[in-house]
């Protein structure tokens, strides 16, 4: 079967390259995102559930900038073509497409696919480009959040996290194509929000004052350009003398009150003997009206647990 | 060089109407809602005010230097897109007078300078009469962006509500500093004060929904503000309250409050009154 077609493939193309018998010359006219799916079926899939397919659509979106009125807001919702550390303009086609393939993809300046791997691609040319797996890549549009991530001095990329690997995969579901191919390493195009890990946070209970630590998530938490995500801590505080008190802190990206990357965050409590603090901590994403849990923590007065007590569940460390 | 000064003249005269003791801001009337967002992304009726300011100025341009022809162009073009215009809102046919327009074409025709200056006075003041009585509210409607639609999440009750509701709440705890300062209630001007602190902070959430820039948001909620709602916290958790401190940071965060209020309070106000 396979012989055939490449046979057939080079009786076709007598003397002509090969690439020049499959070339699907609209793809390189910035199609469609659904144009896309016709061979890379799964990735396509997968960003449909992204919230980058969501950038323009969103209901949010549109109420905030009046109904597509505020024209600054628009370009990193629609973008015509991403380039590392640039921000983009606006595109001028099907804007409903959002952060698209082809804003991500298409290089009007060599017209061909840019990614990560090295392909043989007859529908369209491509081009390995590095550029991919550099966390500069998304830092045009996440900018805020870049600036934190380099503050950070972490080796691990935006996409080590945020496009996990699939391990190797087929790019192409589409007869006859994916016959010719081999998989390759795949990186999911979900873009997952993710959500912090208990053991990412760490607490610290010194003076009636509980530290909170943002240990091992390389950006603020949380993390914003334009978005309004939040975090919500509630510590009921329990004393000695048998009071109970709560104390409620509302964290926002935008009003810059975060956990920074291993800078522990101060939360005051009232004054007396405590015994232990117990504490909730949740997160809004900025994109969804439910709050999620992150998770629940108990943390002994130090003086408490020399006395003999457990520290479990992230206690000070 | 003087034909330029005359149409200077003209298209710049506008302002605000006013009459005994009193400006006067009206609505704009329902028919012009199609020719903007978010009826109409092309901005049509704004076009056309482009169109024939730069007319009026093709017109001058050419005359100047000597060009009749082209001058004649512009002011056909300026003539059609006014009566154009006039069309467009119903509400608003009494502000035109196109047989003005036509006046300014056979003046031009006429290649009389002095006739040209006088038919562009008499027209320009067509422009101007309307400009003065309804270019604000229009650009309040539909340029400044709107407070109205937008929520902040309050930081002491963890609920959202419009801008307007949050400022009541800031300046309700606000307001409960001072009084339980004045009495002496320690406790209860330290609640208030963190919870008026808390609200000042989370205030900033807003910027971001009309800007992208951080350093406009840093102008008015940048170290300086920061700094003084620290002061606060420490003044207000201090073993003894220095009330005079504490009234005199207060000052300082209301110096964010003032700002922010002559930039945007205004508009916002105006706006609100306009849309009931
Ligand atoms: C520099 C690029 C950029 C610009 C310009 C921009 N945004 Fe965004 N926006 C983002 C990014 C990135 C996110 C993802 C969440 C985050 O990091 O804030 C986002 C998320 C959002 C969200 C939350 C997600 C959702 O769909 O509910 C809203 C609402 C939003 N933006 C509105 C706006 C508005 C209003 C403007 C103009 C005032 C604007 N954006 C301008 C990059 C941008
Ligand atoms: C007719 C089939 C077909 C269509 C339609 C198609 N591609 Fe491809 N694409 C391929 C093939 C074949 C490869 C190589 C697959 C392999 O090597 O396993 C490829 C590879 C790629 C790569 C990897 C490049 C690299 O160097 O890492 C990208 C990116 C890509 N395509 C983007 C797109 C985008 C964006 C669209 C829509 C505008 C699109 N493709 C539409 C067939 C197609
Ligand atoms: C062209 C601008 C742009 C680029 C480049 C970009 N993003 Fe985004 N991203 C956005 C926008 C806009 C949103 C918000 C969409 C929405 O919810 O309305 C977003 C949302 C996200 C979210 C979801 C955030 C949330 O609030 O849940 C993640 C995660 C994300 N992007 C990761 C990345 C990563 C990783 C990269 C680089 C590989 C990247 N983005 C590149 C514009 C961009
Ligand atoms: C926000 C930008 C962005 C969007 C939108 C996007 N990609 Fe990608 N894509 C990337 C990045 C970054 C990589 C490299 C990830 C890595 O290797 O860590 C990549 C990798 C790829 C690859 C190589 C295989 C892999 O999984 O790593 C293909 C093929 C591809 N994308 C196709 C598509 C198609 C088709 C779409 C639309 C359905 C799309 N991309 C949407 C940024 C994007
Ligand atoms: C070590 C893994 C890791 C790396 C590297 C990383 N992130 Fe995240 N990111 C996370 C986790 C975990 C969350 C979820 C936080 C939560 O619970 O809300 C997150 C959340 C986000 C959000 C959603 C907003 C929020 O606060 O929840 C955005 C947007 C985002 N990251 C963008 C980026 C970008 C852009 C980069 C690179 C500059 C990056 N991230 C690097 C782990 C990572
Ligand atoms: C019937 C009312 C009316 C008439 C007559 C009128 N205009 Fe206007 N004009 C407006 C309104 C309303 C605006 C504000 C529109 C906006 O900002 O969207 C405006 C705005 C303008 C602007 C400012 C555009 C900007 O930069 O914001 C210019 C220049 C202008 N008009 C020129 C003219 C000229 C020249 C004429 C006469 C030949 C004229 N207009 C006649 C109502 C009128
Ligand atoms: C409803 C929309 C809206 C919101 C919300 C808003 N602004 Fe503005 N702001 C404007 C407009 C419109 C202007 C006029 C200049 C312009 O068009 O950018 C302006 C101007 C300004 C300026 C002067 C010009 C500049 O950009 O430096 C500053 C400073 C500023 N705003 C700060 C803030 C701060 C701080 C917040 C949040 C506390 C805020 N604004 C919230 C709409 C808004
Ligand atoms: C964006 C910058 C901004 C900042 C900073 C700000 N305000 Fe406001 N304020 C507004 C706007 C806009 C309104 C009108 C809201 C509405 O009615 O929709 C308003 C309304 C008010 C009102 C009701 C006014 C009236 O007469 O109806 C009060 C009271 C108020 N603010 C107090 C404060 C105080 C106190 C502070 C400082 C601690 C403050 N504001 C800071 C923008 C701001």
């Amino acid at each position: 079967m396979i012989p055939l077609i490449i046979l057939l493939a080079f009786l076709l193309a007598g003397c002509e390259k090969l690439e020049s018998v499959f070339i699907e010359e609209d793809l390189l006219q910035r199609p469609q995102a659904k144009r896309c799916m016709d061979c890379h079926a799964d990735i396509y899939e997968e960003w449909k559930e992204s919230r980058h397919y969501h950038a323009w659509t969103s209901e949010q979106f549109k109420i905030e900038s009046e109904n597509y009125s505020k024209l600054k807001c628009l370009p990193c919702h629609a973008p015509h073509q991403v380039d590392p550390d640039k921000k983009p303009v606006l595109r001028a086609e099907f804007k409903a497409d959002g952060v698209s393939c082809v804003a991500c993809h298409f290089k009007e300046e060599t017209k061909s696919m840019h990614g990560p791997l090295k392909v043989w691609s007859p529908p369209h040319p491509s081009k390995k480009d590095l550029a991919y797996v550099r966390s500069n890549f998304c830092a045009g549009c996440h900018q805020e959040t870049f600036k934190e991530w380099r503050r950070s001095g972490t080796i691990k990329t935006c996409q080590s996290c945020h496009m996990p690997d699939l391990g190797k995969k087929d790019l192409i579901q589409k007869f006859p194509y994916y016959l010719f191919h081999l998989s390759k390493p795949r990186s999911s195009h979900r873009f997952p929000s993710l959500k912090a890990k208990p053991e990412d946070l760490r607490f610290e209970l010194k003076d009636n004052v509980l530290y909170i630590t943002n240990y091992r998530i390389p950006h603020n938490l949380p993390t914003a350009d334009q978005g309004d995500p939040r975090l919500y801590i509630i510590a009921r505080v329990y004393y000695r003398n048998g009071k109970v008190r709560t104390v409620r802190k509302l964290l926002s990206a935008q009003s810059k009150q975060v956990l920074a990357f291993r800078e522990p965050f101060p939360l005051k409590l009232p004054k007396g003997e405590i015994e232990e603090v117990r504490v909730r901590v949740l997160r809004k994403l900025a994109w969804k009206k439910e709050k999620d849990l992150i998770g629940e923590f108990r943390i002994p007065s130090p003086s408490h647990a020399r006395g003999g007590q457990s520290t479990q569940g992230g206690g000070p460390q | 060089m003087r034909v330029l000064r005359g149409f200077a003249l003209l298209v710049l005269a506008g302002g605000l109407a006013f009459g005994e003791n009193k400006v006067i801001l009206k609505k704009p009337p329902k028919s012009l809602h199609k020719y903007y967002p978010p009826k109409s992304k092309n901005f049509e009726f704004l076009n056309n005010m482009y169109i024939m300011s730069t007319s009026f100025f093709g017109i001058n341009l050419n005359i100047n230097e000597g060009n009749w022809k082209g001058a004649l162009e512009w002011a056909n073009r300026l003539r059609d897109t006014y009566k154009k215009t006039s069309r467009m809102v119903p509400e608003w046919k009494k502000y035109f007078k196109p047989a003005l327009a036509d006046d300014l074409v056979k003046a031009v025709k006429s290649k009389n300078v002095d006739k040209v200056i006088k038919a562009s006075k008499k027209l320009g003041q067509t422009c101007a009469s309307c400009h003065r009585d309804n270019e604000i509210a229009v650009k309040l409607v539909y340029h400044y962006p709107s407070f109205d639609n937008l929520k902040l999440e309050d930081p002491v009750e963890f609920m959202e509500v419009k801008v307007g509701k949050y400022m009541e709440k800031m300046t309700n705890s606000l307001k409960a500093l001072r009084i339980y300062l004045t009495q002496g209630q320690k406790d209860m001007a330290q609640e208030a004060g963190t919870n008026f602190a808390e609200r000042v902070r989370g205030l900033r959430a807003m910027c971001s929904k009309c800007h992208t820039d951080k350093a406009s948001e840093e102008i008015y909620m940048g170290k300086n503000l920061e700094s003084a709602l620290t002061k606060l916290e420490e003044l207000l958790s201090a073993e003894k309250l220095d009330q005079k401190a504490i009234f005199s940071t207060l000052d300082r965060i209301s110096m964010t409050c003032a700002k922010c209020h002559n930039v945007h309070l205004v508009p916002a106000m105006v706006q609100e009154a306009l849309a009931k």
